[in-house]
């Protein structure tokens, strides 16, 4: 059941079209991640959720009401900002307390969910410190807590790890899908980093300059990126301009392509290429070996504008072959492989 | 090179504030002090007689029903002054945290220039406004025929306060404006998206964050409110007297420097008084900006 509808979302700060026909919709209880590289949009489109960002054009649906005319204290929307924006001048149980005081709930309610909330974040006996007092990872809890407590219909979370350091982020996200899923609330996810949205969300949104590239389950967008920049983006992808010649690939005709004749571009993942001898489409020399315990990544040089990259498996006691070895380069799974349109690759 | 040399040259310690610091000591503290002496000695013909300290002078001044009756009127007229300043600096400061580009800079040249003019031309400016029967603001108001008598507003407490208010407006606003231009937008939107309306928010989040600057603006403008003897003598007219006004008069028009030296004492030290109770006041309202752990 569609529980958040973004209709046709477009923003521009004067010349700058920030937002450009942003269409989503997010399932109830669906964990949905807004991913793409600074400064494509994300935090605006969120932003336009909560109702900080009035949008020039388009609706913002929650629950089959448009929401897109009411003020940010209308909606129920759980923002937690970037870098937490707790009060400084308040206790954490105070901060968690502000909304319920808003909503003028008795003193004892305040109290009793309050340290309900406190205790779902695990920040029980914390109250009365300040945030100033607590670690990166302790004032995200309480920005969450501050939201929870109210029991918004949505949660929205602004690159909510970016502030912690990396052994403690991927705790956090574990913890933090844990919490959703016990809680049960829909959630908007932001971030730039792929294995984060990997790892987090049902389903994921690539963003690239204020547009919606493809929306999909993370590993839907993994096998079928819907073009290069989503493949590049969403793990790594080898790239290559190709012909398409009598519905196959003509460099490596076990590749079918379901479109006419010409110019087109071939992604191939690199654990989808395999070192080959008589059966090789590509043919080159390795640029560079390293092998990583389970796999070993080549480069090859086989005449096309970028190195072709290749992961594959290790076996015990195999050995990388050393830089400058003549090699073919072959795919290994055909039917992996992706071809889209337009000439020139990346 | 020498140590000390090099942690001059690094700007380490106290040592870059030593200029400053010998300036103030030999051209302020030294005259100071030894203006604050003559309160302690007994002077006759431009001579100290007798060579032995003495608390008799401020003994005499403490027992003096006028001083305290004039040492009551300088606070009351401070407090209300600040307070008013306090009231209409912020509107000001708050406004022009939410305004950008040219009204930014308007509002800046509007808050700054009466500091280019001297105190002494501004307070004349009040004496055309507010004087008698022909004073700006009677001629309108009886013009509007809003009242029938002219309303005596020169030589009265409020003439004072009013003059006051508008000479140390800027020593307000200028702290509330820094802090307030300069503040985290973020906590306003998560109050927003908390459920408060557009007045909780200010009045939870931008007024508490501001204590600190609303507090430096109390202690300076009650300071200069508190000291200040051009205004009461001018807007309050000549038998209008304040502390101020009297340690003026003692040690200019009367020479007895040595009640005015008194006097002077009990100024001064009342005024570092009220202005640390004011300090210690916004710190206990502000523990939470120094928190660091
Ligand atoms: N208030 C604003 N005024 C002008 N430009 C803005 C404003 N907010 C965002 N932008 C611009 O919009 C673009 C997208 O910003 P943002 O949504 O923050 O990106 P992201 O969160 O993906 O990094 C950026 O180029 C940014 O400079
Ligand atoms: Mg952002």
């Amino acid at each position: 059941m569609t529980h958040i509808q973004l209709e046709a979302i477009h923003k521009s700060y004067g010349q700058t079209q920030v937002l450009n026909d942003c269409t989503l919709e997010i399932a109830r209880g669906e964990v949905m991640t807004l991913l793409g590289p600074s400064g494509c949009g994300k935090t605006t489109l969120l932003r336009t959720l909560a109702g900080f960002v009035r949008q020039d054009h388009g609706r913002v649906v929650v629950g089959g009401a448009e929401i897109s005319h009411l003020a940010p204290n209308r909606r129920s929307v759980g923002y937690v900002f970037q870098n937490y924006a707790l009060f400084p001048h308040l206790s954490v149980a105070e901060n968690v307390a502000y909304g319920l005081k808003v909503r003028r709930r008795p003193a004892g309610e305040i109290r009793e969910r309050v340290a309900k909330a406190l205790h779902l974040v695990a920040l029980d006996g914390l109250g009365a410190r300040f945030p100033a007092q607590l670690s990166g990872g302790q004032q995200q809890r309480v920005a969450i807590a501050r939201v929870l407590v109210l029991e918004p219909e949505v949660l929205l979370l602004d690159e909510p790890f970016n502030a912690l350091d990396a052994k403690l982020r991927l705790t956090m996200q574990v913890e933090l899908r844990k919490l959703i899923d016990r809680v049960g609330i829909t959630s908007i996810f932001v971030t730039h980093d792929q294995s984060e949205a990997m790892m987090l969300s049902d389903k994921v949104a690539v963003m690239r300059a204020g547009r919606i590239e493809q929306v999909a389950a993370p590993l839907a967008i993994y096998d079928r990126p819907v073009n290069d920049y989503v493949a590049s983006f969403i793990g790594r992808a080898n790239v290559l301009s190709v012909e398409v010649r009598g519905g196959v690939v003509a460099s490596a005709p076990e590749v079918v392509a379901n479109r006419a004749d010409g110019p087109a571009r071939l992604i191939v993942r690199p654990e989808n290429l395999a070192i080959a001898g008589a059966d090789a489409c590509w043919s080159g020399r390795i640029l560079f070996a390293s092998a990583q315990g389970p796999s070993i990544e080549y480069e090859v040089e086989a005449g096309l504008p970028e190195p072709l990259r290749l992961v594959v498996p290790r076996q015990a006691g195999e050995a990388a072959l050393p830089a400058g070895a003549a090699v073919g380069v072959r795919i290994v799974d055909p039917g992996a492989c992706i071809v889209i349109g337009g000439g020139s690759g990346v | 090179m020498h140590p000390v040399v090099r942690r001059v040259l690094h700007g380490g310690g106290f040592w870059p504030a030593l200029p400053a610091v010998a300036f103030l000591v030999v051209f302020l503290v030294l005259p100071m002090l030894t203006l604050l002496a003559f309160g302690f000695v007994t002077i006759e013909r431009g001579r100290i007689v007798g060579d032995t300290f003495t608390l008799q002078h401020l003994h005499s001044a403490l027992g003096d029903q006028l001083i305290w009756r004039l040492a009551w009127r300088s606070f009351y007229v401070a407090v209300i002054s600040t307070v008013l300043a306090l009231v209409l600096a912020y509107p000001v400061a708050y406004l022009f945290s939410q305004t950008s580009g040219i009204w930014r800079t308007l509002i800046l040249i509007a808050v700054i220039s009466p500091l280019l003019t001297s105190a002494l031309v501004r307070t004349y400016a009040w004496l055309v406004i507010l004087g008698g029967r022909r004073g700006l603001l009677n001629q309108t108001l009886l013009q509007l025929g809003l009242i029938d008598q002219p309303l005596r507003l020169l030589n009265t407490d409020w003439a004072v306060i009013i003059g006051m208010t508008q000479i140390h407006l800027p020593f307000m606003i200028l702290p509330l404006l820094a802090v307030l231009s300069g503040r985290d937008r973020r906590l306003e939107e998560a109050a927003r998206n908390l459920g408060a309306g557009r007045v909780r928010t200010f009045f939870t989040v931008v007024v508490p964050m501001s204590v600190p600057a609303i507090f430096a603006g109390l202690a300076l403008v009650f300071a200069v409110s508190y000291t200040n003897f051009i205004v009461p003598q001018l807007l309050g007219g000549g038998s209008y007297s304040t502390l101020a006004v009297q340690v003026y008069e003692q040690t200019v028009v009367v020479l007895d420097w040595t009640r005015g030296a008194v006097l002077a004492t009990i100024l001064l030290t009342s005024c570092f008084v009220f202005v640390y109770l004011i300090v210690a006041g916004g710190s206990r309202l502000s523990r939470w900006s120094e928190i660091r752990t």
